[in-house]
């Protein structure tokens, strides 16, 4: 394999690091889904069509292993139907927002159902037009722009969680 | 000019620079004259800019060796991806031939499921019974950063492991620590309220068939209040009276769900 192709992937690491981190917060675990994504990637790498950046294809192959790392972990959070129980939102009114910390956004976004994490990592955070992201995840463009939507939502309802219980624990102090 | 109704759905495409340019100064006029659309679209803003800050220092850090060293070709991939199923079913064998044959035995022998699940509501009484005897001693890392503790809680125990807030119900957070639990590693989270109540949370990577329960080992001794799932065992342990313990572990129990750290 020519050393120009291998320096295009290398350079698109930091950006699968990243992406990574949003899938699975756990840094080795990342990691792996990245060293699993390149192993996959350098296996296959006549599937690069010349002259198209790297970036949508790698995108690709990792979102394809996060999906199946998905799926086999699935199988073991059948729990929650053990306490059955409706999650009420909070219907107090949030309060402002106080400056969130990395950890806790990073919390915030790991609660969000991880199909719509991934839409919405890769529009706002990766800068992916719909087109490339909906071609990146398989699916077609309204269920992307249906995913991006509801992520918004869900995320901003978590942050509105995290700072209220912010403001109990000041109010306590 | 034909005035085009906008939605939400134009305020995302807004956001992500779909919206196509000619609707553009439209679209501005229309969120200056609906405030409450104009504030749900900063809000997102600011949501997808705290969102975007909070990552954006992953690009910086150093890339690990081991996968600039795969990329350019220095190392071999670790397999080949057309016998991974094969590797993945050998490397299954060893795990069952070793780590866990003592519980993979015990599982299918002596041991039923009621078994385990005493077995798991007794580990977490113990540890209760152990560490909540002198607080000062309870914890190895203390809450006040939580986010560390949940992580290297995790880490250790290979769970996915978040701390309740547990305020609602009076008891403030201590710290958490991590014990032996047979050939695993248990993580243990404690809690204390006003009135020095103390509770603990139990957490460990075994465990049966679902199973739900409480255990009372002795008569006005500290209660558990177990779950089981394969794979995961967690018990809530206290001196409460039943019906406040059960409070308790229902709040707790539901932000472990919510956060999608119960399997």
């Amino acid at each position: 394999m020519d050393d120009h192709r291998r320096q295009a992937i290398i350079e698109e690491i930091p950006r699968l690091r990243r992406y990574a981190r949003a899938l699975v917060r756990d840094r080795d675990a990342a990691d792996d889904l990245v060293q699993d994504s390149l192993e996959r990637a350098l296996s296959r790498i006549e599937s690069w069509t010349t002259g198209d950046s790297p970036r949508r294809w790698l995108f690709t192959i990792m979102h394809h292993l996060f999906v199946d790392q998905l799926r086999r972990s699935r199988r073991h959070v059948q729990a929650v139907a053990l306490m059955p129980e409706t999650i009420d939102a909070a219907s107090s009114p949030p309060p402002q927002p106080d400056k969130l910390a990395s950890a806790e956004v990073l919390s915030a976004l790991e609660q969000i159902a991880p199909e719509r994490r991934a839409a919405l990592v890769l529009v706002a955070v990766e800068g992916f037009s719909y087109a490339d992201a909906a071609n990146v995840l398989g699916i077609p463009a309204g269920t992307l722009m249906s995913r991006i939507a509801r992520g918004r939502e869900e995320l901003r309802s978590i942050l509105d969680d995290v700072s209220r219980r912010k403001m109990i624990k000041v109010v306590e102090k | 000019m034909t005035r085009r109704e906008f939605s939400m759905s134009d305020i995302h495409l807004a956001l992500d620079g779909e919206l196509p340019d000619d609707d553009r100064a439209e679209f501005e006029r229309w969120l200056e004259s609906h405030p409450d659309m104009k504030a749900q679209s900063a809000r997102f803003e600011r949501d997808g800019a705290i969102l975007a800050a909070a990552l954006a220092p992953i690009l910086d850090e150093p890339v690990p060796s081991r996968l600039t060293k795969l990329a350019s070709g220095e190392v071999k991939p670790r397999r080949s991806w057309t016998i991974s199923l094969r590797n993945a079913a050998a490397a299954a064998v060893v795990f069952v031939a070793g780590g866990i044959a003592g519980y993979f035995i015990a599982s299918s022998g002596s041991f039923n499921e009621e078994d385990l699940a005493d077995r798991l509501a007794e580990n977490a009484i113990g540890a209760y019974v152990t560490f909540t005897a002198s607080l000062p001693h309870a914890v190895d890392v203390g809450a006040d950063d939580r986010a560390y503790l949940e992580g290297w809680l995790s880490k250790r125990t290979g769970l996915k492991i978040i701390a309740p807030d547990l305020a609602a119900s009076g008891f403030e957070l201590l710290g958490g620590r991590i014990l032996p639990s047979g050939e695993n590693i248990a993580a243990l989270l404690v809690y204390k309220d006003k009135s020095g109540n103390q509770l603990s949370i139990y957490m460990v990577g075994e465990g049966g068939e679902k199973a739900k329960g409480t255990y009372t080992p002795e008569e006005g001794g500290p209660t558990a209040i177990y779950w089981m799932n394969k794979g995961f065992g967690c018990a809530i342990v206290g001196s409460l009276p039943r019906g406040q313990l059960a409070e308790v572990a229902r709040n707790a129990w539901r932000q472990m769900v919510e956060a999608g750290a119960v399997g």
